[in-house]
Formats: structure tokens, C-alpha cells, sequence
């Protein structure tokens, strides 16, 4: 089952049958928690165990908005920081999104959405215009994924970022057009240098002013354009639609959203992807249908997907505080994600996170344990609002034994050998200390090990 | 500078499976065991330091070909003025903010490469880097890259260090991966080592993992377990390498002057790492690019020029070499928001007191374009087939697939 070549794609997408190699049970809810959100505590996987897999991904895929108070609560918190004007402090008004939010499948695609129309705050330096954008990506992150290019295609930060503050006629600006095809809706190979010429004179005319989007008529070429072999006096929105309209866009979109939801690697055939990407387009490009075929498959709770990706460091860190229920200071695991290879505002380049195997080497692999550290040893940490040993108590935990269980049902995909077990008996008895001290000994010893970086 | 055999030998034996077997991934481990026996040391081997410019650097205003008309004509905002210009000769001189690397050609210890690039030049910055990184096209398949398949074929170095490393927040670039050896990424040194208060039993734990039976079945696992037994142990031998390191040449207080001052402190202390690995980023200059690129070649030359200094001080300048390139030049026409859009052929960079000092490569011609781009003169494969050959003293051509004609780049 680990070669991709001998499965069939029918019944890669057919709803998931559990089976006696593949039952319903803990391992697979979590599953589905981890990729579908961040994690969950234990009881709650367990009472999901009695409902069916069908319900509770049409549950999960339904969340596509946040209910009014949550958005209120959250906003109220972003608008005091915008206040400050200071990008960088944003990112912790996301982080208080996604530590709280009960619409974890929606932030989860919202991420993958910056991650997709990546825009970093270094350039735009305008916290309101990133936010303004996070809100877009997020009001849309389930919905029509049409109707989101067309709105990033005037988005002041993207804009911005891609220096398409002016486009004149005299020279068109390149660079929104070509990554417009490239990086979100196509791929590199999908058009000519010749398309991208073509396509930055519909563009002509964008600009933004008071960082605002408005159409300057006088700077737009009204002349005829070649695009992907459509011929007209095309416009910008002429030109999105024609990008659209190609045969490659559902397959590449399907193809961002098997890596995001299924697995890092290999890299999924175009006929593995085909059906997703045929229901795709006959759905009208809406994003929450296949994504809702995708986790409710037999492919993703197949061994082809499950352990098959490396947790990102949001994954990692908010699957950890998600999974116990704690709650921390924002600030610190902001700032913490940038350091170990994911600000949030903050992607590398226009490209996003390449993700995968990219996410790891050795200072981001140090740095994911010295943040967990630093978390665990924050005051501001607290779980379910008490101290980790109490937490573990009320859920019945009491030995060592118990503890590496819990944490290993709630961390882990892949489950600890018993080499590794007595390893980590030993790691924790030879370390002197209180009952506390012990279980943040342990719980940094689980998360740091290689096995814990597996989604 | 050169450490006693027995030296390396003893930090070798002291270490032994916690480092350098860490290192390598699976099979590598007896090879290295039979390096140990044999002693060798590799500390006055040459090394390369490869100094990335990402975004895709304007060659055409780093190198100002400023006599040329076609040059001002295409340029009317965006050309240096002639009395801007550090002169060469009398057709070439150096953007104005470029002093450093000025007195380092006057000084013999520098070289550029002009019109370089490759058949068929891909304008998207991620593809073109890719084919400078593995030297393959989309359609070939690259698991590695250059620098990654030249690591493969090198005897790992004795005393348990790195082969290579990368320093710095990116992700690492592809042209160091190998099929073999893990190459660590180092942020920053005082970041690379285990925090908290159980770090003694963490480390134990963490370093000479045995794979489980489930990374057998899972190849992200063995990934993860050999990177984080690689982690632990250049961690400990960077830590102990960077210690005691003392210099009086001022780095620019820049990223790219911080982590060139790490890269002198690293090669001062005895590592027989041989490659380094760096990125400059911010090249993609589409918009009101005059600033923005005096800033970053104004940053890029008094840090290089800082570390060759600071190399030549502490007795490495002739056995370091700086290689500088980007993904592709710029387009030779400015574009109407005063900056540049993505082009070709670009010039490369080779700094240290083992380079042939001098621009090779004709003036560029401005009048005979590839859809408004410089033509390439050179393949990019050509430099690293020199460097390969005449500095890293290896066979280029299993590490570039094929055979392609060296330049007189080394004295």
C-alpha cells in the first residue's frame, strides 16, 4: 500500500470503509484532527469514536464561517493590536485564532491559503492591509476559490508585495502576472514568457492608492492581447477568468491540497489527483466539497497518508498545546514560530513554505525543542487552566506509564516502539524533581523526538 | 593552520557515534569508521564559501558597462552616472557602493564572470534556481544538488564534522542536498543548542537513536531520526568549534556580515568542513530599485570583502574562496516603476587570494537580446566546473552529468 502506483484512484476517493487493518478508532480520529485542524484532547477523540467518519467530516467541512462571538472576541483582539500599527505583533493575533478558535478546519485552510498567496509583512510593512488580507483569505478559505484569486488579484498587500502598486501601459509590471500563473493558480510549464506579457498588459491600469485598489482608465491598454490563446481587449478580470478557465488549474489546486491534507511525499500521480480535481471543476472551483471528499476518503486514513507528513511548526506546537488544552502566551509562541521556519505573516518568499522534508534541519529541529521548552517553562502556560500534572490526574492519568500513553494517543501518528519507551522511562526517572517537573519532562522528551515530528 | 592528526583523532574517538557517525545517514557509517583508521585530516584542504544573491541580481548595474550608450538609452532612470562609477577600465567599473570588493580586485583578490547562464533561460525565480542549484532541467529527476553530489563522493572528513554547512533563517538551499549526508542548517550559534532544564537527559536521548522498526516502512522518519542525530552533533562540535575566536577585522553589523564573521570563526578554529553556504535576499528589485540594490550590493561587498581580510589575517586567505551568482539577471530595459523585471545572463563572483584577478567575459551586448535579455556568453556549469576542478581539485564531470569547458578562474 506504500506505493502509490498500485492503488486505484476510484477507490482512493470512495468514502472511508473502516476495516479491521483500518478501524474507526483513536488513532484514526486523531488522524483526521491533526490534519483537519491542529489536535484534540482526548476525550473529546473518544467520544468522536462513536460517531461515523461521514459525519463527523461533513461536521468539520459545515464550521466554514466563525460564529459571530468567537469573530467579534478575536478581531476586538487584532484591532487593538493593529492600533500599534506594528506588523510583527500581529502574528500573536493569529496564534489567539488558532489556539481557540472551534473552527479548526477553517484557520487550518486559511493557513494553507497564506501559505498558497503568500504576502510577507517585511515588504508590505502595513499591518492593516496584511490583516485586511487575512480576513479575505479566511472569509473564503472553504468557499470559491474563483472568487478568492479574483479578490487577491486587487488585494492592496499582495499587491504590494508584488510591486503592482502602479502598472502602466508603457510597462507593464511583470511580476503579478507571472506568479499569478506560476504559483497560484497553474504552475511552472502551464504557459509561455509570451503569456506573461500578455497577461501584465490586462493588469495595466491596477493600482493602489490610499491603500486602496482603483483602476486608473488612462494607464490601462485597451489594445488586443494574446492570453493562453484567447484573443480580446482584455481587462485584469478578463485575464483572471482566462487563467481560471485552463484545464491545468483544478489538477494544480488539487495537487496544493493532496500535500496539504494527504501527504508530503511521493508526489501524487495526475491520475491519483484526476478525481479530485474533475469534481473540483464541477463543483465551480468550491474549495469545501473536495475538501471534504479528501478527508472523508479511504486514501486518507490508508497508511498512504497517515505519519506521511512532517508536522509544520504550527502543527507541531499548536497540535501540542490543542491536544492538552492548554492555553499560553501568544506572544512568545509568535515569536517562536518565526524562529523555527514559520512566521505567520512572515513566508520566506512569494512562493510560500515549500513544507515537506524543507521544514526540518538542524537549527529548526534544535529550535522546535527549545520552544516547547520555553513554552512549557512559560507561567502563562497553563492546562485546561491548571498545571499539567493536575490536568493529567483528572483525566485519570497517574503513572509514567499512563502519561506516555496519553500523550502518545493524542501527539503521536505513528506509535512509540519499546526500545524507545524504556529510553524515555529512563529520561524521565533519572530527572529528580516533583510530579509537574516530571510530566513537562516528559511531555519535552515526546515532542522533541523525531517520531513526534510526523503528522 | 593545521590540527595534529591526533587531535582530530582523539575528538574523533571521544565522539565517535555521537557525532560523526551522526553524520552520515545509513551506509556511511564504516566508511567513516575507515577514514578515522586512516588518520587523515583534512583542515589544509581548500574550502568554498558560496554567498547566494536571491531574486535575481541586475548584473548590468553591478558591473556598469558605462561607456556603452545603449546602456544609458535603456536605462534613462536606472543608469549609474559615469562620474558614479569606480572605473576598471574603459569600458567597466563598479556600481559606487562596491569599494570593498574594488580594493579586493585592486589587491588581486577578485574576479567576475560576465554573461553567464544557460539554454533556454526560465524567468521563474524558483525554476532557475533549481537548475543553477542541481544543474537539471524540470523534466530530469533531482534529488540532489551540486554541491550535495560533490559532498557524495568526498571521504568524510575526520574529527566528526559537517562536510558543509548552511547558516541562516532560510530554508536550506537545494544545491547542498545530498542522497548520503544531512548538511546542517545553522541559524544562529548562540540558537543552536538544546535549552531547558532537562537538556543533559534530552540530549542522551535524542543523539545515537537506533532506527525503530517503523522507520524501516516510513522514509520521513529515517529522515527525521538521522536529522536529529545530525542536530545534536554539530550542535555540540560548532559550539566547541566557534569558542575561542578572536578577530580585529570589522564586520558590518548586516545578516550576511553576521553570518560571514560566524563562517571565519568556524574555519579558525580547525573545522574540516569545506563547504558554507549563505543567502542574500532581496534582489527581486521590480520597483524603485536604485535604493534598494546600492543597500544590498553595498552590504554584499563590505562583508565578503571583510571575511577575505579577515581570512588573510588568520593565515586561510589562500585556501578560501568566495563563489557569489544569482538565479538570473534583470531585464536590460527598465521597466516604468523604476525597476527591473526578471532576465538572463548575470554575472558571477569569485573572491579570496587563490582567484585570478580580472573580469572575464566580453563587454555584454545590449543590442543583440533574447527577448529583451543578455544572451548567455558562459554556461553557469563552466564556473562550477572550475571550481570543481581547479579549486575543490575533484572531477566535474560526474558532479555536473557531463563535460564542460573549465575557465582560467585560479592563479
Amino acid at each position: 500500500m506504500n506505493n502509490m502506483h498500485s492503488v486505484d484512484p476510484a477507490w482512493a476517493w470512495q468514502p472511508f470503509e473502516p476495516t479491521a487493518d483500518q478501524p474507526w478508532d483513536r488513532s484514526t480520529v486523531a488522524h483526521l484532527y491533526r490534519r483537519s485542524g491542529f489536535g484534540m484532547d482526548l476525550i473529546r477523540i473518544d467520544e468522536t469514536v462513536n460517531r461515523t467518519p461521514a459525519d463527523v467530516v461533513k461536521e468539520l467541512v459545515a464550521g466554514n464561517r466563525e460564529s459571530t462571538d468567537f469573530r467579534s472576541t478575536a478581531d476586538a483582539l487584532a484591532e487593538a493590536t493593529l492600533a500599534g500599527g506594528d506588523a510583527k505583533k500581529l502574528s500573536a493575533a493569529w496564534v489567539y485564532r488558532l489556539l481557540y478558535t472551534p473552527n479548526q478546519l477553517l484557520e487550518k485552510t486559511t493557513l494553507l491559503w497564506h501559505g498558497h498567496f503568500a504576502t510577507g509583512a517585511e515588504k508590505v510593512k502595513d499591518a492593516r492591509m496584511m490583516w485586511n488580507q487575512n480576513q479575505l483569505l479566511r472569509d473564503h478559505a472553504l468557499g470559491d476559490f474563483g472568487d478568492l484569486v479574483h479578490k487577491i488579484s486587487q488585494d492592496s498587500a499582495m499587491l504590494v508585495y508584488l510591486d503592482s502598486v502602479v502598472n502602466r501601459k508603457a510597462h507593464p509590471n511583470e511580476n503579478f502576472a507571472r506568479e499569478l500563473m506560476e504559483l497560484f493558480c497553474l504552475g511552472e510549464g502551464s504557459y509561455t514568457e509570451m503569456d506573461v506579457l500578455e497577461l501584465a498588459r490586462c493588469f495595466t491600469g491596477w493600482e493602489i492608492k490610499n491603500k486602496k485598489f482603483r483602476k486608473n482608465r488612462y494607464q490601462h491598454d485597451t489594445e488586443t492581447k494574446t492570453v493562453l490563446g484567447q484573443s480580446g481587449n482584455f481587462d485584469g478580470e478578463d485575464g483572471v477568468r482566462i487563467v481560471l478557465e485552463q484545464p491545468a488549474a483544478p489538477l494544480f489546486v488539487a495537487r496544493k491540497l493532496y500535500r496539504f491534507f494527504v501527504s508530503d511525499e511521493p508526489n501524487p500521480t495526475d491520475a491519483m489527483l484526476q478525481p479530485l480535481a474533475d469534481a473540483f471543476r464541477e463543483s465551480d472551483l468550491q474549495v469545501a466539497p473536495v475538501v471534504q471528499r479528501i478527508l472523508g476518503s479511504n486514501l486518507f486514513y490508508s497508511s498512504i497518508s497517515i505519519g506521511r507528513k512532517i508536522k509544520s511548526p504550527v502543527e507541531l506546537v499548536l497540535g501540542m498545546l490543542r491536544s492538552l488544552k492548554a492555553t499560553t502566551n501568544t506572544q512568545l509562541v509568535a515569536k517562536g514560530l518565526l524562529n523555527i521556519g514559520q512566521g505567520l505573516f512572515y513566508p520566506p518568499n512569494v512562493k510560500g513554505w515549500d513544507g515537506g522534508r524543507a521544514w526540518v534541519n538542524s537549527s529548526t529541529l534544535l529550535g522546535r525543542a527549545n520552544l516547547v521548552a520555553d513554552i512549557l517553562e512559560n507561567e502563562a502556560t497553563r492546562f485546561d487552566g491548571k498545571s499539567l500534572a493536575e490536568y493529567l490526574r483528572d483525566q485519570g492519568v497517574r503513572t509514567t506509564e499512563q502519561a506516555i500513553e496519553h500523550f502518545e494517543h493524542c501527539l503521536l501518528a505513528v506509535r512509540l516502539d519499546e526500545p524507545t519507551k524504556t529510553q524515555i522511562r529512563q529520561t524521565v526517572t533519572s530527572g529528580s524533581g516533583d510530579e509537574e517537573r516530571r510530566m513537562r519532562s516528559l511531555l519535552h522528551a515526546m515532542t522533541s523526538l523525531p517520531i513526534c515530528q510526523l503528522a | 593552520m593545521y590540527i595534529s592528526t591526533n587531535q582530530s583523532r582523539r575528538k574523533f574517538l571521544r565522539t565517535t557515534v555521537g557525532s560523526a557517525a551522526a553524520i552520515g545517514v545509513g551506509a556511511a557509517l564504516p566508511k567513516c569508521f575507515a577514514e578515522a583508521a586512516s588518520g587523515r585530516s583534512n583542515t589544509t584542504e581548500r574550502i568554498l564559501v558560496v554567498v547566494q544573491m536571491s531574486g535575481g541580481n541586475d548584473g548590468l548595474n553591478t558591473i556598469v558597462p558605462y561607456a556603452d550608450d545603449d546602456y544609458r538609452s535603456a536605462r534613462p532612470k536606472l543608469a549609474i552616472p559615469t562620474s558614479d562609477v569606480m572605473k576598471c577600465d574603459d569600458d567597466n567599473g563598479f556600481h559606487p557602493s562596491m569599494t570593498g570588493m574594488h580594493e579586493l580586485l585592486q589587491d588581486g583578490k577578485f574576479a567576475a564572470v560576465r554573461n553567464v547562464g544557460y539554454e533556454k533561460p526560465n524567468r521563474s525565480h524558483f525554476e532557475s534556481m533549481d537548475i543553477w542549484h542541481t544543474c537539471r532541467r524540470k523534466d530530469e529527476p533531482r534529488p540532489d544538488g551540486w554541491l550535495g553530489r560533490f559532498l557524495d563522493q568526498q571521504p568524510l572528513a575526520a574529527g566528526g564534522d559537517v562536510p558543509a554547512l548552511h547558516l541562516g533563517r532560510e530554508q536550506q538551499p537545494a544545491a547542498i542536498a545530498s542522497t548520503s549526508i544531512r548538511v546542517p542548517t545553522v541559524n544562529e550559534l548562540a540558537e543552536f543548542q538544546l535549552r531547558g532544564n532537562d537538556k543533559q537527559s534530552l540530549r542522551k536521548l535524542l543523539q545515537n537513536r537506533q532506527p525503530t522498526h517503523s522507520a524501516s516502512e516510513n522514509e520521513l522518519l529515517s529522515f527525521l531520526q538521522s536529522s536529529t542525530t545530525s542536530a545534536i552533533a554539530a550542535s555540540q562540535r560548532v559550539t566547541e568549534a566557534a569558542s575561542s575566536y578572536q578577530s580585529d577585522v570589522k564586520y558590518p553589523q548586516t545578516e550576511l556580515g553576521n553570518k560571514l564573521r560566524v563562517v571565519a570563526q568556524l574555519i579558525d578554529s580547525g573545522m574540516n568542513t569545506r563547504i558554507y553556504y549563505v543567502q542574500h535576499d532581496g534582489f527581486d528589485t521590480h520597483a524603485q530599485q536604485d535604493q534598494t540594490h546600492t543597500i544590498l550590493l553595498r552590504q554584499w561587498s563590505d562583508a565578503v570583502s571583510a571575511l577575505v581580510r579577515d581570512l588573510e589575517g588568520h593565515d586561510h586567505g589562500k585556501r578560501v574562496c568566495v563563489m557569489t551568482f544569482s538565479e538570473f539577471g534583470r531585464r536590460v530595459s527598465e521597466n516604468a516603476s523604476e525597476g527591473t523585471d526578471h532576465g538572463a545572463a548575470g554575472p558571477m563572483f569569485l573572491c579570496g587570494g587563490g582567484v585570478k584577478a580580472g573580469i572575464v567575459g566580453k563587454r555584454p551586448n545590449l543590442t543583440d537580446l533574447q527577448d529583451g535579455d543578455l544572451k548567455h556568453e558562459y554556461d553557469f556549469r563552466q564556473v562550477y566546473a572550475s571550481v570543481l576542478k581547479d579549486w575543490l581539485g575533484t572531477d566535474p564531470s560526474p558532479v555536473l552529468g557531463k563535460e564542460y569547458a573549465s575557465l582560467p578562474l585560479f592563479a
